[in-house]
């Protein structure tokens, strides 16, 4: 048994943030967490998403029948590493993997038995799907093609985000993936009903496309929920496209209702692709088969994201130049937010980064960071050989740009002024901070500023006071 | 013992100079508190961040 102080992760992982999906399934009740580890796939798609931490304490435990003193575990323990321990702890606790108990580390029996099944094979569920039959009318797709298919209708729903409000009029994304975008608040309906990307789209356009994927999926969950679909049935189907195979074609027979219902769904965002609507066969693109693993969601040619250093593409000068080596009609979008683009050729498109581009990218809610990040992450192999990666000067005229906007800050509230007397100023102030609510004060003046949010108990405290005295 | 409804706006000094400038065409501000911090109507509030922008952008110079 590996003990936990070798892990080297274990110091630095309490950092890590989790993945968003396993944020979502915490917030998910016993019965229904229960009932999806009753599918290996699921388990082991959970099991991939978890920390190395989690991953090894329950790998730890898998094979062991009965429970577990959580002494001894503890005794593995060091030091510094008591803190991981109990995160990775609660963390799993608050997944219902390894009940809370003071006394014993067990699994919970459902997902041990699954987890097992999931590794050792075995088992006639289906539940890493059931492939189809060879159809001699439809010959399967090939990988490229179904690459292809999925980089078509992912980068349709993303140019259609950035050239919003553009004038442009690019081609339209389904009516359930528009009313997606407009109930996760990345679009937003402006008046004569054009749909208008928010500044929370514009960060969204900014992250990979593994974060974007499932921004939306869980979107798309928390919808399910509205529509009365079985979020379990759901969600172990989104865990189970994850653990199929690419280029491979499964059947639809054993799907439930439901998860018939939501292929039409999962086709508009390209993670499945079917030959007709009514197929009984569909093959998992790689959108889908990526979901909870490491690798990039889109084939790696044309990424439209995604921080691997080969596909860098942007040079950027100390004289705020810029130049991006790629024809890709998105990404000449997204940069077309925060850079004053000059010229367009086959291959190569130039522009400059000026204080009036940063503030119209700013006006519309990316941050300097942002930019700099995504600048950063796709960097031309040539930029890598610079230390640091982007020239400073721009790094810091793009910062100080986005403090210039932010001169001002402003906060609505009540002054309080005109007090009877030093100590009734200073009873009174000393309530609102403990309720921490003084956004300003000072005693010479006897006068002080408290945040809108204060003020009905700051006036209830007053007038109980007064009463008190009259 | 009075409670007045406003906006604190925090800045730095020099901003703060050019509030006070066009506090004196049309007045806004409920209290001068000290140099970073001024108490102003509330209603008035996105007016004088407008003319505090275009007043700063007097100042700026584009290579355009």
């Amino acid at each position: 048994m590996p003990s936990v102080e070798h892990n080297p992760d274990s110091v630095t992982q309490s950092e890590w943030s989790p993945h968003i999906l396993l944020t979502f399934l915490q917030s998910q009740s016993q019965n229904a967490l229960t009932r999806l580890y009753q599918r290996p796939s699921s388990c082991l798609s959970i099991f991939r998403l978890l920390r190395p931490l989690e991953r090894q304490l329950i790998m730890n435990i898998l094979w062991l029948e009965s429970a577990t003193p959580l002494s001894t575990m503890s005794a593995w323990v060091t030091q510094e590493g008591k803190k991981p321990y109990s995160d990775s702890l609660s963390t799993l606790a608050r997944l219902h993997i390894i009940p809370n108990s003071t006394t014993k580390l067990a699994l919970n029996a459902t997902f041990r038995a699954s987890l097992r099944q999931a590794i050792t094979g075995g088992g006639t569920t289906g539940s890493f799907g059931v492939p189809a039959e060879p159809d001699p009318q439809h010959s399967p797709p090939d990988i490229a093609t179904l690459d292809a298919y999925a980089l078509e209708r992912w980068e349709t729903i993303l140019h259609y985000m950035v050239s919003s409000g553009t004038g442009q009029h690019p081609t339209k994304p389904s009516q359930e993936v528009l009313f997606l975008l407009q109930r996760s608040g990345l679009m937003t309906r402006v008046h004569g009903g054009v749909l208008q990307i928010t500044s929370s789209g514009f960060q969204f356009l900014l992250h990979d496309p593994h974060a974007q994927l499932w921004e939306l999926l869980l979107q798309f969950l928390h919808m399910a929920e509205e529509r009365q679909m079985d979020l379990v049935e759901v969600l172990s189907f989104l865990l189970m496209l994850s653990t199929m195979e690419l280029g491979r074609e499964y059947s639809t027979e054993n799907l439930s209702p439901t998860q018939s219902a939501m292929l039409a769904d999962l086709r508009n965002y390209g993670l499945v692709w079917q030959h007709s609507t009514s197929a009984r066969q569909f093959c998992p693109s790689r959108l889908a088969t990526t979901l909870t693993s490491s690798s990039p969601p889109l084939p790696t040619s044309r990424s439209t994201g995604g921080g691997s250093h080969d596909q860098g593409f942007i040079v950027l000068e100390t004289n705020y130049r810029l130049y991006a080596y790629t024809d890709n009609p998105l990404q000449i979008a997204v940069l077309n937010l925060f850079v004053n683009l000059k010229s367009r050729f086959p291959n190569l498109v130039v522009g400059a980064i000026t204080r009036e581009s940063v503030k119209k990218a700013l006006a519309n809610g990316i941050t300097a960071d942002q930019i700099i990040s995504y600048l950063t992450t796709h960097a031309h192999p040539q930029m890598r050989k610079n230390k640091p990666l982007l020239p400073v000067t721009v790094q810091d005229q793009i910062r100080l740009w986005e403090l210039e906007k932010n001169r001002l800050k402003s906060q609505e509230g009540y002054l309080y002024t005109a007090f009877a007397s030093q100590a009734d100023y200073e009873y009174v102030l000393n309530y609102a901070k403990q309720l921490d609510v003084v956004l300003w004060d000072n005693p010479t003046k006897r006068c002080f500023f408290g945040s809108l949010d204060g003020h009905a108990n700051i006036r209830g405290f007053i007038e109980r006071r007064s009463a008190g005295i009259a | 013992m009075k409670a007045i409804k406003g906006v604190l706006l925090t800045c730095d000094s020099a901003v703060k100079q050019i509030l006070l400038t066009m506090n004196e065409k049309e007045s806004f501000i409920i209290e001068d508190l000290d140099d970073y911090h001024v108490v102003i109507k509330a209603d008035e509030e996105w007016r004088v961040r407008r003319e505090l922008e275009a007043e700063l952008e007097k100042n700026t110079y584009s290579l355009e």
